[in-house]
């Protein structure tokens, strides 16, 4: 009982919108949980996700799990005690997340998966995941080009809990491990955060002053990498991120980092969204439970038509 | 002090025989590959084993529209032309890969790189209008994606799949052989897959055969 009060509190602090758990029924209630908005990737999922689910006549209930398995285990308890009709997630961790998705299928709540998979099937509904791999090529393929196939090279890491970490460096490495005068001379995780990034930066120039570029988990590490390479007088140093973030955006057409690899965040919490919707009516989205959307590479061609992790034509 | 290690020995013998019979009776060739990644490079080299020869080069070779076919196809529009003539790739906004077949004479090229590729004039106007991909660094997934017996649904997830259309690319790049120097104005005769995101890209071909003609 104080338990449960305990977790309701937290989860009424943090959502955005709320449809108080007293009332007799959450009539309709989709929760969208994620990490944190303080990364607009995942404010751009959580807004998507919210536009959608309003147009479809849905109330929402917006979590943020801040990476915090834990944290996030609360959230689907209150989710569940809210009476929510289904689940839309971005996950706190490809393990430990299953139990959590599992627990709200017991109680009949369906999950629906957005941006980073789970490492159990038939446990979600949906996995709509963007390829990370065939992103990473991409990014990679890029980089190896405006390195001119060769010299010294960083890696920024993003958080090891998450799995898109590890695809995106191993998508990297596929590519670029194939160009022998490529050589990594320091790989080190930021967390995908700016300010760890920066530290991490400063601290790999130091140790490798001969450094001509830089390749990065995400955007927001490319962000903090930049700003520290702008600090040390390193502007001529190549930085390729992921995401596509408008930060990153801004940062390519003013000609400092070079390219990333846009994700298309909002329109896959739309979709999940939709196929929530479609589950809730019909018992089923008609559709396999991995679905893989596409990246797109972004360069200084194309930057000027991404806006909130979506390109216009 | 002698008996005793020898018994040792002994000992050690017959366990290692013991260890011997528990092996042979296993019916051989049958270990089972693990299902997480640790058995992704056995679970590709046996898939490569399968149908690289048999199926995939074959399915190709037989079906490749020549590039007119193709390009008057596509005037129908992309979609219309992809379900007519070719297989989408795993996922939203994926290309659609087409098995084409051509000729045409070298216009540019770059040798110089890991990825090397030639622009060819196919259509007579001494401009580039199709890039053949010559390797050894064989860039995308076109000759993984144009076979739809590789479903994505049969893979645990998108970096065994991956994995595939990597080694996929390897053998690819085994089998293109140029001749060395400038191949500029040289006749270039090729079958392979291009990978399509709108009807008026420019073609680039991973290549299944590629002839550079005397």
């Amino acid at each position: 009982m104080k338990l449960n009060r305990i977790l309701l509190a937290s989860a009424l602090a943090l959502s955005v919108a709320w449809v108080a758990p007293g009332l007799a029924v959450a009539a309709d209630t989709i929760a969208i949980i994620t990490p944190s908005h303080d990364n607009p990737f995942f404010k751009a999922e959580a807004d998507g996700a919210a536009a959608k689910a309003k147009e479809l006549g849905y109330e929402t209930m917006v979590l943020v799990h801040d990476d915090d398995a834990n944290k996030q285990s609360e959230l689907f308890d209150s989710a569940i005690a809210a009476g929510v009709k289904a689940i839309v997630l971005d996950n706190a961790g490809a393990d430990a997340s299953v139990s959590a998705v599992q627990k709200a299928k017991d109680a009949g709540i369906p999950s629906f998966l957005i941006d980073r998979e789970i490492t159990a099937t038939g446990v979600a509904v949906s996995q709509i995941v963007s390829n990370n791999y065939q992103g990473a090529q991409l990014g990679a393929e890029k980089f190896v080009e405006l390195m001119g196939e060769g010299g010294q090279y960083a890696e920024l890491l993003g958080k090891e809990s998450d799995t898109n970490a590890g695809i995106r460096s191993q998508g990297y490495h596929d590519v670029i491990d194939q160009y022998p005068d490529l050589k990594m001379v320091a790989q080190q995780t930021a967390n995908w955060s700016q300010t760890e990034a920066y530290a991490v930066m400063e601290s790999m120039l130091q140790a490798n002053p001969e450094i001509k570029g830089v390749i990065s988990g995400n955007d927001t590490m490319a962000m903090g990498a930049w700003a520290a390479l702008e600090a040390a007088g390193r502007k001529d140093v190549i930085v390729v991120g992921f995401d596509g973030s408008n930060d990153v955006r801004d940062s390519i057409l003013a000609g400092g980092i070079k390219a990333t690899v846009l994700q298309p965040a909002y329109s896959q919490a739309q979709l999940a969204v939709t196929q929530a919707d479609k589950y809730l009516k019909g018992g089923s989205t008609g559709l396999d439970e991995k679905q893989l959307m596409d990246c797109v590479l972004i360069d200084d061609s194309n930057a000027s038509k991404l806006e909130t992790f979506a390109l216009s034509n | 002090m002698k008996p005793f290690p020898l018994l040792a020995l002994g000992l050690a013998a017959s366990l290692a025989l013991a260890g011997c019979k528990i092996v042979k009776n296993e019916p051989e060739g049958e270990k089972a590959i693990a299902a997480d990644a640790s058995g992704d490079d056995a679970r590709t080299a046996q898939r490569i084993a399968d149908t690289f020869e048999s199926k995939l080069l074959p399915l190709v070779n037989d079906t490749a529209l020549p590039l007119p076919d193709l390009r008057k196809a596509l005037a129908g529009g992309l979609d219309a032309a992809g379900k007519a003539h070719g297989n989408r790739g795993a996922g939203a906004g994926a290309a659609w890969n087409f098995a084409v077949k051509g000729e045409g004479k070298v216009v540019s090229a770059k040798l110089d790189s890991r990825a090397r590729w030639i622009g060819l004039d196919t259509d007579g106007d001494n401009q580039q209008d199709v890039t053949v991909q010559l390797g050894p660094v064989i860039k995308g997934s076109a000759m993984r994606d144009i076979a739809a017996f590789y479903n994505f649904d049969d893979f645990r997830d998108q970096i065994e799949f991956a994995k595939l259309g990597r080694a996929i690319n390897d053998e690819l790049s085994k089998r293109i052989s140029v001749p060395d120097g400038d191949l500029t104005g040289r006749t270039v005769r090729f079958t392979g897959v291009v990978p399509l995101k709108k009807a008026d890209e420019e073609f680039t071909v991973t290549p299944s055969k590629i002839e550079v003609l005397p």
